[in-house]
């Protein structure tokens, strides 16, 4: 038995390499590639090591890193890719944001040849599944979406003359001249960025040219309750962010103007680029309705259509009156938690975070989360590093008035307000599911720009209407789901309960309660931790059962199991966690055979690199994966784990005999498992033996 | 009889070719495009926005290959409204505004709200037998229930006593599934055990052979149900999370004729699968026959019986169609269905080596009085069963392979749940030889192999 190098070394070799890295040197990433390819039973390690690298090293160090990686899936393949690609959405976001304009283009064109196969290979599948390299499609849109927002609101900024913005007195990250500061601004002001846009709907459209996924307006929503239109709440919400604008451009020292601003901007991206359900919508309409100020008494609400919403009053009468006194710090999230009890008597209270957090999630599959979900934290608040990239928070900052300490703060004492800021810096770190925007939303969060920790408005402890309130902060993992799930079920068992009342509420439970959705099937899962586990898992379940050369080797059906085998069978669920495999406990739901031969036990395929590779140290030949319908998952036959090794469960067997008894004879036969029917396997005497063998 | 065409071994028949006329199809919240797709055609569907489920499984936001649908009606409802991508050509299209999703979702949240109470209390869930005349849409809330309850984590076990029109098997047989997983959205219920991995996870029938059209016909349908009620029982008193989700029964609509007001069929099921929800569907009469008979009986457990209107949408399938079907349903079985390309294997076998037995029918057994659940009366075994030869007689015809020795009582042959079916491709009777397609290949075992009137006999499966 030959032993390989341990994992550690390994890695600490490639770790070396990689330090060497400074260019895009051909030799040096070929020889990093074939340090890889001849070490994939340290895939795992080596992969580790390389994400780490590109996540650690200087900006500018990092382009070459990414070659590295590029030319490992390609010219190596699994299972780097799989190792790879499990955190390739936070990989490849975290440098992207990072860049300049020109490296950036470069990471794009990585990440287009990652679309497609290898060229000039057999292989016909892309270099990695289409789910992973579609969320990082997607949060470069949201990405550039937003840059280009904040292009937009600068030029008219510029065109209401707003006073100069006054340099901050400290830089907005306290670290030492990063390498790239001026770069990074670029986005905002570079003309490309705009013409980027549509050229990335484009490669984001399937090749059928269908427009980008979002609710035909209109034709969408149109509950039996109160009808939405997204295209009315969309302009609502401009006019609103206008007359916000106004008053800032009045009043730009005030910081509650600003954060409405800033929560007005968020929930038109939201609206612009997330499906949300209609029923979130809905609310979210009945919000806008709120701040807006309200229409006289005379207004015109005895319109023709009973459910529609009230007009809004034109730009300028609403400039002239300011939502609140513009000294009181104000923000959405805040009219959204005054507004709630009253607005959804019967149904869950949804707010705005809960509604952010849940559109970060693909709601409706606008976007989907990578298969395990990147858990974006820029940076720790107190020091941040040069790995933060710019938020919508730091790009606002720029022409923003300086929201600094120094800014005088007139408020006398103002309730205390809640920001956003406040609300995302709630324990939702953790909460977040990962994909979409959530990059963004944590960047915003870790700027804490509006004014959790940069003013003197806000309050250390929450509010009176207070979040935890909304959502217990105990247990952060299943607010939304459980939020969602708790709305009642009242249907009885009555011809009348069923056929005379209808719940469109509860669908929420089908759809809003399970808002993370896999796009290759349709399949839910909740936005808790466990949910999101569980679609990592089924994510990877997708992964391995593409299997391009099933028509090759003659796939067949097979025999149905028997009575016996069908009672005692337990579904294995894709998402589930991989059960105690091993063939000795015989808790792997091995066809019901009650004590099962030792050639027929199994072990699922290992995920670690090391023992993936190892060959059974007794006879040292190596396990051959087979799949197993009944495993739902790649096996090895004939295999037992025994203190963290592999054996063939026949070689254990006769070696923990002392070599005595034989029995590692035939494999398993297609019947092997219906001649094993024994009249002893029956319980209450139904299941008979009906077949003598 | 006519010939399918591309059912032949070489060359299994593959979706047709994408028609490249591609329209959008918004439909507004709480509608259903309903569609009619012949088999000779096919159509494409994928979803660009919105929610859109197909009885009740959702549809995969845009996903790269379209949805592929063919010799299919059906329909694709939204709760919040969608965007369709459709491409290729359909029989008959529209949308309808007024659908039963409602009272169907609403029936799903009663049964939720019984399984929450069963998991609290350790009992059983619900078991639901569905009831109601051809066509009235009986399998498809069958389909939308058990696609509700996965969504909701459910793993309830579901029984299909329709002979006509399989569930995971070919027509002719009965079958108990439990589904844990997605239900597959272009193929019916989705597939069968195969030997390789399935983009859509498999699901695990036990299955019994029938093999008569009608359970109005044979003598064998309620001693099967009997059968199957004592595995699904069993399986629900262990497996804690079939307990706490029950079982849905779908059945044919011969059984709710009610010839005279004698429900026996359906008094069976109900009494061997201790049915307690009973949904009647589409028929006023049914209803108010079964209310009646089972809401107060007070010997039992009570029956709560609920009356669900037929959707709009349902469409009376013709006997070509039908047949179509069931030739669709056992072509799939051997060769599989859309991409998943299935290799069988043919063999001959010495005439020796099959043991046929040949469902006896009505017409020549009068003696119609027996016992539910009789398995081992008094009744000579020989009336159920006769043995024959291999024949030219028997070729194209469908063999269920039984687990069942052929020295075994008939009553044990009946009984047996079977390994799979075997397709009579060829006879060669001065040989004394005859060729078998079998899913798989190695010899068949050598077990009692049941040879009913149903389904029908199917030309030229094999090239
Ligand atoms: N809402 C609908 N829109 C379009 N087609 C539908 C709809 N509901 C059912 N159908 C179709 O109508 C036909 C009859 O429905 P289904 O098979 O559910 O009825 P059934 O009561 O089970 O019939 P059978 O008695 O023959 O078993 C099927 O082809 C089904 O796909
Ligand atoms: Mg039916
Ligand atoms: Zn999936
Ligand atoms: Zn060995």
């Amino acid at each position: 038995m030959s032993f390989a190098l341990p994992s550690a070394e390994v890695a600490a070799d490639f770790k070396d390499a990689l330090q060497d890295l400074k260019i895009n040197s051909r030799p040096e990433i070929s020889n990093l590639t074939i340090i890889a390819k001849e070490n994939t039973e340290h895939a795992q390690a080596i992969s580790r090591e390389l994400e780490n690298h590109i996540r650690s090293t200087r900006p500018e160090w990092k382009l070459p890193a990414l070659y590295v990686l590029d030319s490992i899936v390609k010219n190596v393949g699994t299972p780097y890719t799989v190792y790879l690609g499990r955190n390739l959405y936070r990989t490849f976001m975290d440098a992207y944001t990072l860049m300049d304009m020109p490296t950036r283009k470069a990471m794009e064109g990585l990440l287009k040849t990652w679309k497609q196969p290898v060229p000039e290979s057999m292989d016909t599948r892309p270099v990695f599944p289409s789910e992973v390299t579609r969320d990082i499609e997607n949060a470069l849109i949201k990405y550039r979406t937003v840059a280009i927002q904040q292009q937009a609101l600068s030029q008219k900024q510029a065109l209401h003359a707003v006073p100069a913005r006054p340099m901050p007195a400290t830089p907005w990250r306290n670290t030492p001249t990063p390498p790239q500061s001026t770069s990074r601004y670029t986005p905002s002001n570079d003309p490309r960025v705009r013409q980027a846009i549509p050229q990335q709907y484009g490669a984001q459209i399937p090749p059928t040219s269908t427009p980008p996924a979002q609710f035909p307006p209109g034709t969408n929503f149109q509950d039996r309750g109160a009808s939405i239109d997204l295209d009315k709440l969309n302009s609502d919400i401009e006019k609103l962010i206008s007359s916000a604008r106004s008053e800032w451009a009045l009043n730009p020292s005030d910081t509650g103007i600003q954060q409405k601003l800033k929560a007005l901007f968020d929930l038109q991206t939201i609206l612009k680029h997330q499906q949300l359900p209609p029923e979130q919508i809905r609310q979210i309409q009945d919000q806008v309705i709120q701040l807006s100020p309200a229409p006289a008494p005379s207004a015109p609400t005895s319109t023709s259509v009973p459910n529609s919403i009230p007009s809004f009053p034109s730009v300028l009468q609403q400039s002239a009156t300011p939502v609140q006194p513009s000294s009181t710090p104000f923000s959405l999230s805040q009219f959204l938690a005054q507004n709630l009890p009253q607005q959804q008597p019967s149904s869950t209270p949804v707010s705005l975070p809960q509604i952010l957090r849940q559109s970060v999630t693909p709601a409706q599959g606008s976007s989907t989360p990578v298969p395990a979900p990147p858990v974006y934290r820029p940076s720790v608040q107190p020091a941040p590093t040069p790995s933060n990239p710019p938020s919508l928070a730091q790009l606002l900052q720029q022409f923003g008035p300086a929201a600094t300490p120094a800014a005088p703060t007139p408020v006398p004492a103002p309730p205390p307000p809640m920001s956003l800021a406040q609300l995302f810096s709630q324990p939702t770190a953790t909460a977040n599911p990962a994909g979409g925007a959530d990059w963004l939303l944590n960047a915003l969060r870790s700027q804490n720009l509006l004014g959790a920790n940069n003013g003197t408005s806000v309050p250390p402890a929450p509010a009176p209407m207070s979040v935890s309130s909304i959502f217990p902060s105990t247990d952060p993992v299943d607010r939304s789901w459980s939020s969602s799930v708790r709305i009642e079920n009242d249907v009885e068992l009555t011809t009348a309960s069923i056929t005379k009342k209808s719940r469109p509420n509860l669908i929420a439970k089908l759809y809003e309660a399970l808002p993370n959705q896999c796009a290759t099937c349709g399949r839910r899962f909740e936005t808790s931790a466990k949910g999101k586990e569980m679609k990592t898992r089924h994510m990877d379940w997708h992964f391995k059962v593409k299997d391009p050369d099933a028509a090759k080797r003659g796939v067949h059906r097979s025999w149905y199991i028997n009575e016996r085998e069908w009672i005692e069978f337990r579904e294995q669920d894709d998402a589930a966690p991989a059960q105690a495999s091993n063939g000795a406990s015989d808790a792997s739901g091995m066809l019901g055979v009650a004590k099962k031969e030792t050639k027929d036990q199994y072990i699922h395929v290992p995920t670690d690199a090391a023992l993936v590779h190892a060959p059974c140290p007794i006879c040292q030949e190596k396990f051959e994966p087979q799949w197993l319908v009944d495993a739902n998952d790649f096996v090895w036959m004939d295999a037992i784990k025994v203190n963290d090794k592999i054996y063939h469960a026949t070689c254990w067997e006769e070696y923990s005999r002392g070599g005595g008894v034989g029995g590692g004879g035939g494999r398993n036969t297609p019947d092997s498992v219906l001649g094993k029917r024994k009249a002893e396997v029956s319980t209450n005497g139904l299941f008979k033996k009906t077949r003598a063998d | 009889m006519t010939t399918l065409p591309g059912l032949s071994l070489s060359a299994p028949q593959e979706s047709l070719p994408q028609v490249p006329v591609s329209r959008t199809q918004d439909l507004p919240a709480g509608s259903e495009y309903r569609f009619e797709v012949p088999f000779s055609r096919s159509l494409g569907v994928k979803l660009l926005s919105g929610t859109a489920e197909l009885f009740g499984t959702e549809l995969a936001p845009h996903t790269k290959d379209p949805y592929t649908f063919s010799g299919i009606k059906a329909a694709i409802y939204t709760w919040h409204g969608c965007r369709l991508e459709l491409s290729g050509e359909t029989e008959s299209e529209y949308t309808a505004e007024e659908t039963q999703m409602m009272s169907y979702a609403n029936a799903h949240f009663a049964l939720e709200n019984v399984r929450e109470r069963a998991k609290a209390s350790g009992q059983m869930g619900p078991r639901v037998l569905v009831v109601g005349p051809e066509n009235a849409g009986k399998t498809s809330v069958v389909r939308i229930l058990t696609a509700y309850a996965v969504k909701a984590g459910r793993q309830p076990v579901v029984v299909n006593l329709d002979p006509r029109q399989g569930m995971l098997s070919v027509p002719g047989s009965l079958t108990a599934t439990t589904f844990a997983s997605i239900v597959d959205v272009e193929e019916g219920w989705g597939s069968s055990p195969i030997s390789g991995p399935s983009p859509v996870p498999v699901k695990m029938p036990l299955v019994y052979h029938y093999g008569l059209a009608s359970p109005e016909e044979g003598k064998t349908f309620r001693p099967l149900v009997t059968r199957m009620a004592l595995a699904v029982t069993s399986r629900l008193e262990e497996d804690a999370e079939a307990k706490t989700a029950g079982c849905i029964i779908d059945t044919p609509g011969a059984i709710s004729h009610g010839k005279g007001g004698v429900y026996e069929n359906i008094q069976h099921i109900i009494s061997e699968f201790s049915v307690n929800v009973l949904l009647v569907l589409g028929s006023e009469r049914l209803y108010s026959d079964m209310s009646r008979k089972f809401s107060n009986s007070p010997s039992e457990e009570p029956v709560s019986v609920i009356k669900l209107d037929k959707s709009g949408g349902c469409v009376d399938r013709d006997e070509p169609y039908m047949k179509q079907l069931r030739q669709s349903q056992i072509r799939a079985y051997f060769f599989g269905h859309g991409v998943n390309t299935l290799s069988p294997h043919t063999h001959w076998e010495d005439y020796s080596s099959v043991h046929i037995f040949k469902i006896v029918e009505e017409a020549k057994n009068t003696n119609r009085s027996f016992l539910p659940g009789d398995d081992d009366d008094g009744f000579a075994s020989t009336t159920i069963y006769e043995r024959v030869q291999p024949s030219p007689m028997i070729q194209n015809s469908l063999l269920a392979v039984t687990n069942a020795d052929p020295n075994d009582k008939q009553e044990a042959i009946r009984d047996s749940s079977i390994m799979g079916y075997v397709y009579v491709a060829d006879v060669e009777e001065s040989k004394h030889k005859i060729r078998l397609l079998a899913p798989l290949s190695g010899r068949v075992p050598p077990h009692a192999m049941v040879l009913g009137s149903f389904p029908e006999d199917v030309a030229d499966l094999v090239g």
